[in-house]
């Protein structure tokens, strides 16, 4: 490269900085006007008392301090935090696990992954009612399999203590997005370090600490973050998996399924007290941030990048 | 290169094409937002009935539209409640009629949702005077009017004849009766599984707090212009002990719940009751027309609800739909005009007949249009009893509501005690807006 | 140029460093007996992998063709003893499905509209272009895809209703006009990979930047934008919050929301709902049939690197 003079050089970098801002452009607006416009706004409202037909009127901590003694708030956070605690490492361990069931020399493997898959573009009103039906105490298929393996047949979405694990197990439907992602990274592992390891001797799982983990630690960050954050904000299933006649908002039994987003919608939505929705977000937010922090720190310990 | 150039044109094409497409295809619709053309004004009339309900709706509509040349309304079916309260949100408004119930009035009016009706129905000679009193109390906020009842609701004990026969039962008069009834009519088989239910629960909280009435209790106070939040009154946590001690421990929590989840759908011809699943239910007038219709050959009766004691004699559960206009409507006047027309005598007369419901003018009580339908005259003697009671309609009635409905659910289930769940809710209705 | 089928995988081939040759493993000699043990433990893992998976959607389908007998029978049988179109007459009846379906297909194609037009624009801003605020701004975008969708939901649902924007579909198509953050990421990652050469050589000759990424990098970034362009059909096409919160008038909804509206109106209509069901995910399965390819590829390389 050739050297230019000094001003030349400032002047080249200051076009290809505009030249880059231009072409970002679309993102640099869109960023200002639906993400951080918003986050300010939202922590402005969560000071307030904002019903949406009248104007918002300043309250303080009011929101937040009413949060600690509201039970409901308090219950949806204990179910989405025990959906999140239970649900991402089993999403972690079953997509792994079906990744390596997905590699094995088996005819016809192509067609077996794309059925895996498939799950995940359902849509997802269209596997809410699915497992709706599969789950229904008296008519669901669930319950007749564990009848024919004579396993206990829990009533599910009509049980407090069974609709979590339930809205779980629907999730876990869509884990072939998961498998795929591993199943690519697998690909990666070196071959004749396998090759070698079972020439000495090294068992099945010690292959797998050994060689397989260590290269996979990297899609597994970026995968416990993704799923982390999908069940902090878990909406879609809970809702529709609740829904009662005519939509009038419903927890489940013993709100066993109200989880915290659906808390806000209803705050916001139903109730009009956007101030306390407002503040229940952005406790949301910190939260995430907190976990995605504390991750992204841990991550220095057990990831290990360049597996070549 | 120039291979390129021309897929990519082409490939663009497409797209244009496939968008211009959908939006032909998506356009068909039509505008159903207010607009103005010529000496007509449009407005628009949406409305949470659907199915059959929604046809008679659409009737009086069309009859509405050619009984006069300056106003068309444009009715559509939004059977959402969520999203009918958040359309009325926006500034310009979605739509200038709508129906929904009385005890959202105070919540809704408190909110500045609901535009005041005093002045609008003066103008359009609306006549308000021969309304259900107590239908007429939900409808206003602060001694303003801000909806008008349509049809009013009342519940009854509905009992299946046969079944109540076959176990040797008479319709129970009392409490305790009703206690002894539901022992002897709910039947469960070798496996301990419940076969039969003696009282079902179609909507669970308009059940409960009509018991609790029955039971000699109050949701809101004893002040009708001034209502609070008063759950834990002993009449209702009686009433929830009598459900907890005669349904779900008797027989076992896990074992109603299971039955309740085969149920299917209500008012279908699977409904639990029309199948004989259930054999006495509390409910509402339209099961005189929603019965015939779907479950011809069932036998049935009906007969007032059980009450703790002879003072309470005749209590039931009044309920109101209601019409009104959102504040954001752009043609209050013209909506106005549509709604003295749809509660007027022969209009209301026609509409709650279609739906079975029974009509919110005293006056039309003792129409003989009424009498035609099977068992419908026990409803209509039951709105002329003293001990009517209905829910207020106070700013705080939906979180109520809502907090309510959590409480009987983990009552139902025997996850709490009746005066738990009751004092948790008291708790909570501290925090409530009461202005 | 299409990217190979990331679901057929070809094992790395090995070559011996001194004489070039094709390198391959030893092979074990194990007993027949092992071998065959070996081969159906893995058959049986596969399969019961698939059946788990694949169970449901038997049951929607074959729910959706039985009549009202079957469907309440207890214990549930898994086929029908007679197969009717019943149920799915009777959605038809109930939903309006092609006014929904047009709908949805509207939205859905002004969202790739959106999207194929601005994601690479950034992407390239990301990839190909050297500026100061590269990486502060590739931050932005990674950091943007970690945002829960609730924290700005209630602020930009006010900003629409003072535009009078509710119930209409501005808001539901105007972000896609503005970038995704993972789409943005996945054609950066793809752009990466495309050699710089041509692109310095047209600006030697003195083509304007937006000539070069107009006519040199969006034809060589087709395999890319076409992955995008499925994700993002996909994505709108299953979306439900975003309809939920701003379609209020049932002849705007989508099929998601029609989907849900039905279940509200008529609570466990089960036959006619899985019908529905069926209908609803009908296209979805023939996109991913025809564009199998481009799903796992974008995954696999937004998730990798």
């Amino acid at each position: 490269m050739t050297t230019l003079p000094f001003t030349r050089r400032r002047r080249r970098r200051r076009s290809e900085l505009y030249k880059g801002l231009a072409f970002a452009s679309p993102f640099l607006i869109g960023f200002t006007v639906f993400v951080a416009y918003p986050i300010l706004a939202s922590a402005r409202y969560s000071f307030t008392d904002f019903n949406l037909f009248q104007a918002p009127h300043g309250v303080g901590f009011d929101n937040y301090r009413a949060m600690l003694t509201d039970d409901r708030f308090l219950k949806s956070l204990a179910n989405t935090l025990y959906l999140t605690v239970i649900g991402v490492p089993l999403s972690i361990i079953i997509g792994l696990g079906g990744a390596h069931i997905l590699n094995l020399p088996v005819r016809g493997r192509p067609l077996f992954r794309a059925l895996v898959y498939l799950p995940t573009i359902v849509p997802v009103v269209v596997g809410g009612y699915l497992w709706r039906w599969l789950l229904n105490a008296q008519y669901g298929f669930v319950d007749r399999v564990l009848e024919l393996l004579h396993v206990p047949t829990p009533l599910w979405l009509e049980d407090p203590n069974w609709t979590k694990p339930a809205i779980i197990m629907m999730s876990l439907w869509t884990v072939g997005g998961t498998m795929i992602i591993y199943l690519a990274a697998l690909q990666e592992v070196p071959v004749e370090l396998h090759e070698a390891a079972e020439i000495d001797g090294a068992g099945i799982w010690a292959r797998f600490r050994y060689i397989t983990w260590p290269t996979l630690t990297p899609v597994t960050l970026f995968q416990i973050i993704v799923t982390i954050i999908a069940f902090l904000q878990i909406f879609t299933q809970p809702y529709l998996l609740t829904q009662t006649r005519l939509n009038s908002s419903s927890g489940g039994p013993d709100d066993s399924m109200l989880s915290y987003t659906m808390y806000l919608f209803q705050n916001a939505f139903v109730f009009l007290k956007m101030g306390y929705a407002s503040a229940m977000a952005w406790i949301l937010f910190l939260i995430t941030l907190a976990i995605t922090a504390l991750l992204l720190l841990s991550s220095k310990k057990w990831v290990h990048y360049g597996s070549r | 290169m120039k291979m390129q150039a021309f897929s990519r044109s082409r490939s663009v094409a497409v797209l244009a094409g496939a968008a211009v497409l959908s939006l032909a295809l998506a356009s068909c619709s039509g505008s159903t937002n207010t607009a103005s053309s010529g000496g007509k004004t449009t407005i628009s009339f949406s409305y949470l009935w659907g199915g059959p309900e929604g046809a008679a709706a659409e009737k009086i509509i069309s009859e509405f539209n050619s009984s006069q040349s300056k106003i068309v309304v444009k009715g559509v079916s939004n059977p959402d409640m969520q999203k009918q309260l958040a359309s009325m949100s926006s500034s310009s408004g979605s739509f200038d009629v709508s129906d929904n119930f009385g005890n959202n009035v105070g919540t809704w009016a408190s909110k500045g949702v609901l535009a005041p009706l005093d002045d609008l129905l003066k103008t359009a000679g609306a006549d308000t005077s021969d309304f259900v009193p107590s239908a007429m109390n939900q409808m206003k906020y602060k001694g303003k009017i801000y909806a008008l009842p349509i049809a009013v609701h009342t519940m009854q004990l509905v009992y299946n004849k046969k079944l109540l026969q076959a176990a040797g039962v008479t319709p129970p008069k009392t409490t305790d009766e009703l206690a002894t009834a539901i022992a002897k009519l709910t039947k469960v088989d070798a496996s301990g599984n419940i076969t039969q239910l003696g009282l079902g629960n179609p909507d669970q909280s308009t059940s409960l707090t009509t018991l609790g009435y029955a039971f000699g209790g109050t949701w809101d106070g004893s002040s009708t212009t001034a209502p609070t939040p008063t759950p834990a009154e002993p009449g209702n946590v009686a009433a929830l002990k009598f459900w907890q001690d005669n349904i779900t421990n008797k027989y076992g929590p896990a074992k109603v719940t299971k039955f309740t989840a085969g149920w299917g759908q209500y008012m279908s011809p699977q409904d639990p009751f029309y199948t004989g699943k259930v054999a006495m239910v509390i409910e509402g007038e339209w099961q005189a027309v929603s019965i015939p219709k779907n479950a011809p050959k069932l036998q049935w009766g009906v007969a007032p609800i059980p009450v703790a004691n002879s003072s309470l004699d005749g209590t039931t559960q009044l309920t109101a739909s209601t019409l009104f206009i959102p504040a954001n409507s752009q043609h209050k006047a013209e909506a106005a005009t549509f709604l003295k027309y749809m509660t007027d005598k022969q209009a209301m007369l026609e509409f709650t007949k279609a739906l079975g419901n029974l009509p919110a003018r005293t006056s039309l009580l003792a129409d003989p249009t009424y009498a035609a339908i099977p068992h419908m005259s026990a409803w209509l003697e039951s709105l002329k009893s003293p001990n009517v009671k209905s829910l207020a309609s106070a700013p705080y009635s939906a979180q109520y509501s809502t907090d309510l409905a959590s409480a009987f659910d983990s009552v139902s289930r025997g996850t709490a005690a009746p005066q738990q769940a009751m004092d948790k809710v008291a708790n909570q209705a501290k925090s409530y807006p009461m202005k | 140029m299409a990217p190979a089928d990331p679901l057929v995988v070809e094992p790395t081939r090995r070559e011996d460093a001194r004489s070039g040759r094709e390198w391959r493993p030893p092979v074990r000699r194990s007993g027949l007996l092992k071998t065959a043990g070996k081969w159906t433990t893995h058959r049986l893992l596969m399969a019961v992998l698939v059946i788990v998976f694949v169970f449901p959607f038997v049951v929607m389908v074959t729910s959706a063709f039985k009549n009202t007998g079957d469907i309440f029978h207890s214990p549930p049988r898994l086929l029908p003893s007679e197969w009717t179109w019943d149920n799915f007459t009777g959605a038809f009846h109930q939903i309006p499905v092609f006014r929904y379906l047009g709908n949805t297909l509207f939205i859905s194609t002004m969202t790739v509209i959106g999207t194929v037009l601005t994601c690479p624009l950034v992407a390239y801003s990301l990839s190909k272009l050297q500026w100061r605020g590269r990486s502060a701004l590739l931050a932005i975008v990674l950091a943007t895809m970690m945002l829960p969708t609730q924290v700005t939901m209630i602020p930009i649902y006010l900003m629409w209703n003072a535009l009078h924007g509710a119930n209409t579909y501005w808001p539901l198509i105007t972000p896609a006009f503005f970038g995704t953050p993972f789409l943005i990421f996945m054609i950066r990652q793809f752009l990466i990979n495309v050699p710089d050469e041509l692109i310095q050589a047209a600006r030697m000759d003195g083509a304007s930047e937006l000539r070069v990424y107009w006519s040199i990098v969006l034809p060589l970034a087709r395999p890319a934008l076409a992955t995008a362009a499925v994700f993002q059909f996909v994505w709108t096409w299953t979306d439900f919050l975003n309809p939920l919160i701003y379609l209020n008038d049932s002849s705007k909804y989508t099929l998601s929301i029609g989907l849900y509206a039905f279940f509200g109106q008529h609570d466990v209509a089960w036959g006619p709902l899985m019908a529905a069901c069926v209908m609803f995910t009908l296209p979805a399965l023939l996109i991913f049939i025809f564009g199998q390819r481009y799903f796992v590829g974008g995954i696999s390389t937004g998730a990798l690197k």
